[in-house]
């Protein structure tokens, strides 16, 4: 199979192939280049890091040295920070991909008064860049006494516009709406019919919105920096971005970039982990048999 | 087992309105087929009943009680769904003990039940597969399982067999008349095809336009059709329509003239005839001429499309297939002055003849 109107021995088709492929190569590069130096710079002692070629690794091999002095400094406070990433990112991925679960549905299977409204605004949402919210949000939760807590964090991540989106147009695709007229004949509620009868076709759309939505409650920097005020609190982000400020300005004594660089090597190790889990999600063809196609 | 009626029942979705008030009477027992073409609203007629649609007025009645706001599961209806719709994530025997369990029934009587419908629609070999290791004709008796255990007062069809291929909707066809003899349920079935609608129908209800034409048994509606629609729609190949008109005892149609016994009405203005009841004959002996545009020999019988001025091409039925007759042969037509339809210038059907 090859594009339509060329075969695959065509001359065009292996040129227009070459140029496509050289293309993803420089985005591969491009993408792989920062991962990594960040690999090689956690390897390296902080002499070496600025004494020594970046994209390459140092005869000193420093990484297990680095990772000790990363989780020990004060107190081991990063594993603190590892542990608040992950609750914060999992309880925001689950209730994300819940909600958009159950927006997404009603979008598309039932009608109701001002859904086209409604769906209008969600769209809308996912254009406001959550920046934009932050402050709005540092007045709301400094009013209703949340600043400080998890929930400055989790709640805020909780709302996720392109969930929903991803969700409406999975449950059009997955479930069709014969499933459902005949789970009401069977007497099942709606609630029973989503539950018992389609949420397992639906596994694939929901572990895309949650991996999306983990993603983004993992690496979430802005909203913390704002809403967290002490280091108990702090995610990944937050902390290793003031220990960087701390070894710029040398002031953290023994804080050095090698560690930030192996924090921030740890701390992307999670995210890839959970891609590789929610990757058994990811199959087609979930619903086939159950309807003609 | 249910009657089920239906009074003055109208369905709009926005402005668009699909059933402009419909009455029937479905009896005990009965097999009753919708037929109707594309947006005749005849499957939206079948959701009405089954409670998938909200009517926009008029009442629904099964056994007197008025179920017009009652949910799907409150009319103890059964439905089959043209794409089966089986639940892909779980086994047959799941499928068809979904709504036992809902209902929550005791385990045993669950079993048996689903073991009895699984006997009758032999499908015991195939209780622990999911629907998608299933063939097409397996998937349907499943659907139509699923549908059984329930013991409902009705059983209703939504194209069930239009997704099977020819052969296997043959067979199908003749166990749900089976399944109609056995379980001497009401069912209503609703269907494009019209061979279905002839040979499994005790009533056939012809949807035109969100309106009924007719109902009738299929012999009634194919001896006596209402209206031009039904006369055209029930039957295959469908009646040949001229336009006529009453000149004492002979009808005119476009190139020549059928004498009657007696005078015709007045008012007629078109003139049906099945293409069983027109006769070849050489140019000149018939009622008018023609000439043969397409001949289709089908073994047991033969279609002769002959093209007539002003009339544009009729269809001839000739049974066998050694009738010796060639493309751009000119004949003659003979009408079957018994068998004629007569409609006026509404397409209402009118008495052949006053006698």
């Amino acid at each position: 199979m090859g594009i339509v109107g060329n075969t695959v021995r065509s001359a065009r088709f292996r040129r227009s192939r070459w140029v496509l492929t050289a293309i993803l190569c420089v985005y591969l590069v491009y993408t792989l280049i920062p991962i990594f130096y960040v690999v090689t710079a956690s390897t390296k002692t902080n002499a070496d890091l600025f004494g020594t070629f970046g994209l390459w690794f140092s005869d000193d091999f420093h990484l297990r040295e680095n990772l000790v002095d990363l989780f020990t400094i004060q107190d081991g406070i990063f594993l603190r920070w590892l542990g608040n990433t992950f609750f914060y990112a999992l309880t925001s991925a689950i209730g994300a991909a819940f909600f958009a679960l159950l927006a997404g549905y009603a979008f598309a299977k039932y009608d109701f008064a001002g859904k086209r409204l409604l769906f209008a605004l969600v769209l809308g949402a996912v254009m406001i860049p959550q920046t934009a919210l932050v402050i709005p949000l540092y007045l709301l939760f400094s009013k209703v006494g949340l600043l400080n807590t998890p929930l400055a964090v989790i709640l805020p991540s909780l709302v996720f516009p392109p969930g929903v989106f991803l969700m409406r147009v999975y449950v059009e695709e997955a479930v069709s709406d014969e499933i459902i007229d005949a789970g009401r004949v069977d007497g099942a509620g709606e609630l029973h019919i989503l539950s018992g009868l389609t949420f397992r076709l639906l596994m694939p759309g929901l572990a895309t919105v949650f991996i999306l939505a983990f993603v983004a409650a993992w690496n979430n920097y802005f909203l913390p920096l704002v809403v967290m005020s002490t280091s108990d609190q702090f995610p990944v982000t937050v902390g290793l971005a003031i220990w960087y400020a701390s070894a710029t300005t040398g002031s953290g004594g023994n804080l050095l970039f090698t560690v930030v660089m192996a924090g921030s090597l740890v701390s992307i190790l999670p995210v890839i982990l959970a891609f590789l889990i929610m990757q058994r999600f990811w199959q087609g063809g979930l619903s086939a048999g159950s309807v003609k196609a | 087992m249910a009657v089920i009626t239906l009074s003055g029942v109208t369905k709009s979705f926005g402005s668009v309105s699909i059933i402009k008030g419909v009455d029937l009477s479905i009896g005990d027992g009965e097999f009753v087929i919708f037929v109707g073409p594309s947006g005749s609203g005849k499957s939206t007629l079948l959701r009405l009943i089954a409670g998938l649609e909200e009517t926009s007025g008029g009442h629904i009645l099964i056994d007197g009680t008025d179920v017009t706001d009652r949910g799907p599961a409150e009319r103890a209806l059964s439905m089959v769904f043209q794409s089966y719709a089986l639940y892909p994530t779980k086994t047959v025997r799941q499928n068809m003990s979904f709504g036992l369990e809902v209902a929550r029934l005791p385990r045993a009587e669950i079993d048996r039940r689903v073991d009895a419908a699984a006997a009758i629609l032999k499908l015991e070999p195939y209780m622990a597969r999911k629907p998608r290791a299933l063939s097409g004709g397996q998937r349907q008796r499943v659907a139509i399982g699923r549908a059984i255990v329930r013991e409902p007062v009705a059983f209703l069809f939504d194209e069930p067999l239009s997704n099977l291929d020819a052969a296997l909707r043959v067979d199908m066809r003749v166990e749900i008349a089976k399944l109609h003899r056995r379980l001497a349920a009401t069912m209503v079935y609703v269907t494009h095809d019209q061979v279905e609608a002839m040979t499994l129908a005790d009533k056939i209800v012809v949807l035109d336009g969100g309106v009924i034409q007719q109902v009738g048994s299929p012999m009634e509606l194919y001896e006596r059709p209402a209206n031009l629609f039904v006369a055209q729609f029930i039957g295959s190949p469908k009646m040949n329509v001229l336009p006529a008109s009453a000149d004492g005892r002979a009808i005119i149609v476009p190139g020549g003239k059928v004498r009657l016994a007696a005078p015709p009405p007045a008012m007629i203005a078109h003139l049906g005839a099945r293409p069983e009841n027109i006769v070849v004959t050489p140019p000149g002996q018939g009622d008018i001429d023609g000439r043969v545009d397409v001949v289709e020999r089908l073994g047991s019988d033969t279609f002769a499309y002959v093209a007539v001025p002003d009339a544009g091409v009729l269809t001839v039925r000739i049974v066998g297939n050694d009738v010796g007759i060639a493309i751009d042969q000119p004949v003659g037509l003979a009408f079957d002055t018994q068998r004629l339809h007569l409609f006026d210038t509404r397409g209402q059907a009118v008495p052949a003849a006053a006698a």
